[in-house]
């Protein structure tokens, strides 16, 4: 059924939050174009059949339902196997992936067996005539890219986060098995263990960082950024002082001595902006700046300031960010 | 372990941001003037690398695709680093093209300079951040492909590799020959050169070959995709203050981050 | 035979065996010295020998401390006089009651020797004084035994001479002893006394005189004796380039690259380090040992003596290489730390009475740990690629290097205009906002002076200083020839920089490579401009202000006076000196290459130098260096201090009024 075949992963045995994002990317295409949604839903354990009724309850008509032990974390290998027979069947128009870790690698290699175009971290799409116009951060994001995507078929992969959950668009659709014979001892790559360090997200790769500058006044201070980070599922880092003073490890240090780093979010708290510092992170996509100085020059460089004592805002934060997610 | 590491040359992305433009006639960054460096995670690809060679013996060769005029830097640090060989491929047109072209322009290097056991990659280029290019260069090759991993090790005529994931890390075994991209880590942290290895740098072989050559027609573009428009945001960094009691900033706050889907 | 002749040749065995026994180690000595190489600068005569006598027969460099320096001229001189009374001795050993001809009975000669005797025991005095009660610390960390044996030495050898003088009046065989008042007085205590008591009182006190000079003579050969001998010639020998320029190497021909081993050195290194006499005063005023960090400018001195002694005598003995016994140079006698702290201020050559460098070794160690071991710290790395890559140190800076113009009218060099001087902005003042206003007033001052002048703009480049400080010569080399075929380009002769390490690069570096301008800093300039009524400062500033002498600018460039003559002329600040001032001034931790890399052991370089300035009261502290004005706006803000650097440019600017 030529369409839209979205790739919903079970991988960890229940199927997460990505591929529900990815039904609220293809839906804003299947309209416009008048496709109907399919999923390749790849995975394995108990929790495929939950993530069957969830695909269909947020409007996908057909699953293709590859279920097979190697389909496990991190085995792009046996994914794509699995992917190979869906498009052959579904011979789809355009494949939506979710970028995370097995996403990207995927695409542009199904792409690549498809000859299919391509486009990669996508933050948004849209239609224009036939056209799928796909927009992304280019430059370390200090440009968007706007993506003409005529060719067909198409393999788009979506940052995550970068769509919203969608409202449920419940479907009665059907389900098709796909029978796999993957043999692990065949593909070529092996996941052979894990490890979960999200405790300790290294600054260099954290997506988000909580900065704490002298104004944090000491290590009791950086233990409420550790508390606001860990909120926000990020990392913790500083401007000079406190690694001078030993507050924190050096390693933290941030800025034209210390680290460079991108983050999509970055919280300055008690930092007062100074070139040194500001030069180490001026390549984050958004700064939240934290200063009971309301003339300092963070500021200048925020794109939300909060002018106030960071005892007081940060728990306050902390607090709105965990009622915010329970949600 | 004969390993082949791709280089890209990009305009130095910590370039401040008063000096960033977008040319749009090519719908680029303007590149006139302006330094050129080693895309940041390719030199981390090259360091990998060369400890491997070190460890397993074998030859490091440098390929880099761009206007031959602006590459010999990066071909040079490249050299002096301690790779053996250079391979430039000369496209004045490359800084426009996307990965899936280039793609195919590398491959046919890659089979030309014939033997390899690994092909390296950045995760992904300082500029245009695709990401694609080491699962292209797999598909092309024949070769197995993990992304964005951070250290290898040669494990009986396979390797074992470090890959970043959400959750952290995630050991992989692979086997050879494979495509392998690089995110940056303290263990590979790219070499100065030593000054007698830059010296010796100029006598190493570099081949210069064109896409002509390698017989790639120049497919102007990317099989339908068009690169409609690039535009700076903007900065109206007008900062917008968060007013009232620190209860009332925090949700506001909170509001503004779901609207940027950070939250 | 003939007593006589007997004491004759008894005294010439002695002596044939202690001369024979001081040239074996004097030879070895100069033998291990040759293991360097490098040229052998005897030109230009008349400066170097003025500089002996000005440095060593005058002492400046030993007044530096006053005390030690006044009783150090008094055994200096004493021996430089009394040679006189021991020749005669030697003379007295063949024929009795000898003395020098012509002047030897002379009775204003004959007191000169006795005041100098008295003088000489005056400053051991001294000495003891101030070893055993002042105890600075330089000295007690020194080889206290070694000294006062010394000590102990010259003791003897004045109370046996001043004894055998004496008795020698009181038995009446003394024509000579018209002028001796204290020889003399001695004499009289004598009196009463027995002739052969007296005559045996003579003879031992002679005996023990020869014995001891004797004695004396074979071990000035060793340790920090030796600077009696070698000290001349070190002096002599100086670094004739000016202080501020290190030697360039040749990258292409040079087999290894710096120094590692101690063999490395050049021969006038390995002499300053047998001319080292362990006073310590390059540590005392050394502003990395004084915030308590590892580099001890001293040790590194000592240690290299006794890595040369050891390590050269088995390359003498010619022991094959790889058979030597040697701990690593760099890492191990040196740790790489001692070598990074070094901020190249110059202040411990400024001091050294010997006439030591100290850069050039620890320079020479640098250049080994870079560009041979590609080892140094992550953020001098970082600086060292910026400048490869983006032609200035600071990696992630804000702004562009045009950025501070706006606003400003200048000419561009590098879009075709053409002017009379180079306006050189140097990276320091160009890419840190926090120096722009000083760029902006010396651009307003030059225009009020009508000055043509234009800049490079984006056709600057760093001119590789930092690099060279950090080792990297081959980098620097390559900036250097780069800029000076883009200086001679847009012909320039005239630069005028607000940096002094980049006036220093070009005016003292740049021409090894052949660029020769006229160089000026801006402050010299300013206040050439001033005095020829071209700049009228009127409006008043009312403010006390203290000087930070840049050491790149005052010891390494010699100009202390330029920048305190335009503070003069402007009106109503008042200037208050730092203790700590012109030629004894404390680097602000930024010099060596130091800005991107300080050693968190002790104290912050600039914390310390902040406290200087706290200490004097001042609002503002007047720099003359972009790199002085971050780090003392860093230190100020981090230490709560309320002096705030300001460029020299910026207040003179502020005193020419609106509208200047
Ligand atoms: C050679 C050199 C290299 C340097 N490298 C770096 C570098 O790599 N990284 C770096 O960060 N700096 C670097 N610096 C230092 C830099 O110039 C600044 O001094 C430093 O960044 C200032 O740190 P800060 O903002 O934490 O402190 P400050 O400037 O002291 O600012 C503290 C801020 O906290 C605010 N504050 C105080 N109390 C509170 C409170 N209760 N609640 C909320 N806000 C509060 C104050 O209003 C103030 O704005 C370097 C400097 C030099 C000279
Ligand atoms: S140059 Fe300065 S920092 Fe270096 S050893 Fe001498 S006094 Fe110390
Ligand atoms: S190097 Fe010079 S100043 Fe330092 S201890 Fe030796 S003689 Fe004294």
């Amino acid at each position: 059924m030529p369409g839209i075949l979205i790739v919903a992963s079970a991988l960890e045995g229940s199927m997460g939050r990505s591929s529900v994002e990815l039904t609220g990317a293809a839906r804003n295409l299947a309209g416009p174009l008048s496709l109907p949604m399919s999923a390749a839903l790849v995975g394995q354990g108990r929790g495929i059949g939950q993530a069957v009724e969830t695909l269909q309850q947020y409007g996908v008509q057909t699953v293709y339902r590859c279920e097979h032990p190697a389909l496990t974390p991190g085995q792009s290998d046996a994914v794509l196997a699995a992917l190979d027979l869906v498009v052959t069947k579904a011979q789809p128009e355009l494949v939506l992936i979710s970028a995370d870790t097995v996403g990207r690698e995927v695409a542009p290699r199904l792409a690549y067996r498809l000859r299919a175009a391509l486009a990669t971290e996508v933050m948004s799409l849209a239609v224009d005539g036939r056209a799928v116009m796909a927009r992304r951060q280019v430059y370390g994001g200090r440009a968007i890219a706007t993506l003409e995507v005529t060719a067909r078929p198409a393999v788009i992969s979506v940052k995550p986060r970068a769509f919203d959950v969608p409202q449920p668009q419940p479907v009665r659709g059907t389900v098709e098995e796909i029978s796999l014979t993957i043999d692990p001892e065949a593909l070529p790559t092996r996941v052979r263990e894990a490890q979960s360090e999200r405790a300790e997200v290294g600054l260099d790769d954290a997506q988000v960082v909580v900065g704490g500058g002298r104004g944090v006044g000491g290590p009791e201070g950086f233990k409420l950024l550790e508390e606001l980070a860990a909120a926000l599922g990020g990392a913790v880092g500083s401007s000079r002082p406190p690694a001078d003073e030993g507050w924190v490890p050096i390693t933290w240090q941030i800025g034209q001595t210390g680290k460079s780093i991108r983050p999509n979010l970055y919280v300055a708290v008690g930092i007062s902006g100074a070139a040194q510092h500001v030069a180490g992170v001026s390549g984050s996509r958004t700064i939240v700046a934290i200063n009971k100085d309301p003339e300092a020059p963070i500021f200048s460089l925020a794109h939300y300031g909060i002018v106030g004592d960071f005892r007081q805002v940060v728990p306050a934060l902390v607090a709105k960010i965990k009622a915010a997610k329970g949600a | 372990m004969d390993t082949i590491v791709c280089l890209k040359q990009v305009v130095d992305p910590e370039l401040p941001q008063w000096d960033f433009a977008i040319d749009p006639a090519t719908k680029r960054q303007v590149r006139m003037g302006k330094p050129l460096v080693i895309s940041t995670y390719d030199e981390n690809a090259l360091e990998l690398a060369l400890q491997l060679k070190e460890k397993t013996g074998g030859k490091v060769t440098a390929l880099t695709l761009g206007p031959q005029g602006e590459v010999k830097d990066a071909v040079r640090l490249a050299l002096a680093m301690g790779a053996d060989e250079a391979v430039v491929i000369d496209d004045p047109q490359s800084p426009q093209r996307l990965a899936a072209d280039k793609a195919s322009v590398l491959a046919a290097a890659i089979k030309r300079i014939g033997r390899f056991d690994l092909v390296l990659t950045g995760c992904e280029s300082a500029d245009w951040v695709e990401r694609a290019m080491a699962p292209f260069l797999a598909e092309a090759l024949g070769a197995a492909c993990v992304t964005f991993i951070s250290r290898a090790e040669s494990r009986d005529g396979a390797l074992s590799v470090r890959r970043t994931s959400e959750e952290g890390f995630q050991t992989v075994d692979v086997r050879l020959p494979a495509v392998l991209s690089v995110t940056s880590d303290e263990a590979i942290r790219p070499r100065l050169p030593k000054v007698k290895d830059i010296m010796a740098a100029m006598r190493k072989p570099v081949a210069n070959w064109t896409r002509a050559d390698l017989g790639a027609e120049d497919a102007g573009g990317a099989k339908g995709v068009e690169v409609k428009d690039v535009s700076i945001p903007e900065r109206t960094t007008k900062v917008e203050f968060l007013e009232g009691e620190p209860a009332e900033q925090a949700e506001a706050l909170v509001a503004r981050l779901r609207a940027l889907k950070i939250l | 035979m003939s007593i006589t002749l007997l004491r004759g040749a008894i005294v010439l065995l002695m002596l044939t065996v202690a001369a024979g026994v001081s040239a074996r180690k004097l030879w070895r000595v100069y033998r291990l010295i040759r293991l360097g190489d490098g040229p052998v600068p005897l030109q230009p005569i008349g400066r170097r020998l003025s500089h002996l006598v000005i440095e060593v027969i005058g002492h400046t460099k030993v007044f530096r401390r006053f005390s030690s320096g006044l009783l150090h001229l008094f055994i200096f001189w004493g021996f430089l006089v009394l040679l006189s009374t021991i020749i005669q001795v030697f003379g007295e050993a063949f024929v009795p009651g000898w003395t020098l001809p012509v002047i030897g009975r002379e009775p204003w000669f004959v007191l000169l020797q006795d005041v100098f005797i008295v003088l000489v025991l005056i400053g051991v005095a001294m000495a003891l004084y101030l070893r055993l009660v002042v105890r600075p610390w330089r000295l007690v960390t020194q080889d206290q035994f070694g000294a006062y044996l010394i000590l102990g030495f010259i003791t003897g050898i004045m109370t046996s001479l001043l004894l055998s003088r004496a008795t020698g009046i009181a038995l009446g065989h003394a024509g000579w002893a018209g002028g001796a008042i204290v020889s003399r007085a001695v004499a009289g205590w004598f009196e009463g006394i027995s002739t052969p008591v007296i005559r045996g009182v003579f003879e031992a006190a002679w005996w023990v005189h020869i014995g001891i000079v004797l004695y004396f003579l074979t071990w000035i050969p060793e340790g920090k004796h030796l600077h009696l001998i070698t000290l001349g010639p070190n002096v002599y020998f100086q670094k004739a380039r000016p202080r501020g320029a290190l030697a360039a190497v040749d990258i292409e021909t040079a087999e290894r690259l710096g120094a590692s081993r101690a063999e490395d050195f050049t021969w006038k290194d390995n002499l300053d380090v047998f001319a080292c006499m362990e006073c310590g005063r390059c540590t005392e005023v050394c502003p990395a040992s004084n915030t308590g960090k590892e580099l001890d400018p001293r040790r590194l001195h000592t240690d290299l003596r006794k890595q040369l002694t050891a390590v050269g005598a088995q390359l003498l003995a010619e022991v094959p290489p790889d058979e030597i016994k040697r701990p690593a140079l760099v890492g191990e006698v040196f740790s790489e730390a001692f070598l990074w702290q070094c901020l190249s201020c110059g202040a411990c050559v400024e001091e050294c009475p010997a006439g030591n460098d100290h850069i050039d070794k620890i320079v020479g160690m640098r250049r080994h740990l870079v560009m041979e071991e590609a080892r140094l710290p992550e953020n001098m790395e970082q600086a060292l690629r910026s400048m490869e890559a983006r032609g200035h140190p600071f990696r992630g800076a804000a702004v562009t290097r045009t950025a501070w113009t706006a606003g400003v009218q200048v000419k561009r060099l590098d879009q075709g205009a053409t002017a009379e001087w180079l306006l050189w902005v140097g990276c320091a003042a160009a890419l840190n906002e926090r120096n722009h206003p000083s760029m902006r007033a010396l651009v307003s001052l030059l225009h009020a002076a009508g000055m043509d002048f234009g800049i490079l703009g984006d056709a600057e480049v760093c001119t590789g200083d930092p690099a060279r400080r950090i080792g990297n010569e081959y980098l620097f080399q390559t900036m250097a020839k780069q800029n000076i075929a883009t200086l001679g380009r847009f012909g320039v002769r005239r630069i005028v920089t607000i940096c002094p390490h980049c006036y220093n690069t070009f005016k003292n570096e740049y021409p090894q490579f052949g660029g020769q301008y006229e160089v000026w800093h801006h402050t010299q300039l300013l206040a050439r401009l001033l005095e020829e009524g071209r700049l009228r400062p009127n409006g008043s500033l009312r403010t006390a202000v203290t000087f930070h002498d840049p050491c790149y600018l005052g010891r390494h460039n010699g100009e202390y006076d330029a920048p305190r003559r335009v503070l003069g002329a402007i009106p109503g600040i008042s200037t208050v000196e730092m203790a700590q001032c012109r030629d004894k001034a404390f680097c602000c931790g930024a010099g060596g290459g130091l800005y991107w890399f300080e050693d968190r052991t002790g104290e912050r370089v600039s914390h310390a130098r902040t406290r200087h300035v706290a200490a004097t009261g001042a609002q503002i502290v007047a720099t003359a260096c972009p790199f002085c004005t971050l780090m003392l706006e860093d230190a100020a803000a981090a230490t709560n201090a309320t002096a705030r650097p300001v460029d020299i440019a910026e207040l003179l600017a502020q005193s020419m009024g609106p509208g200047a």
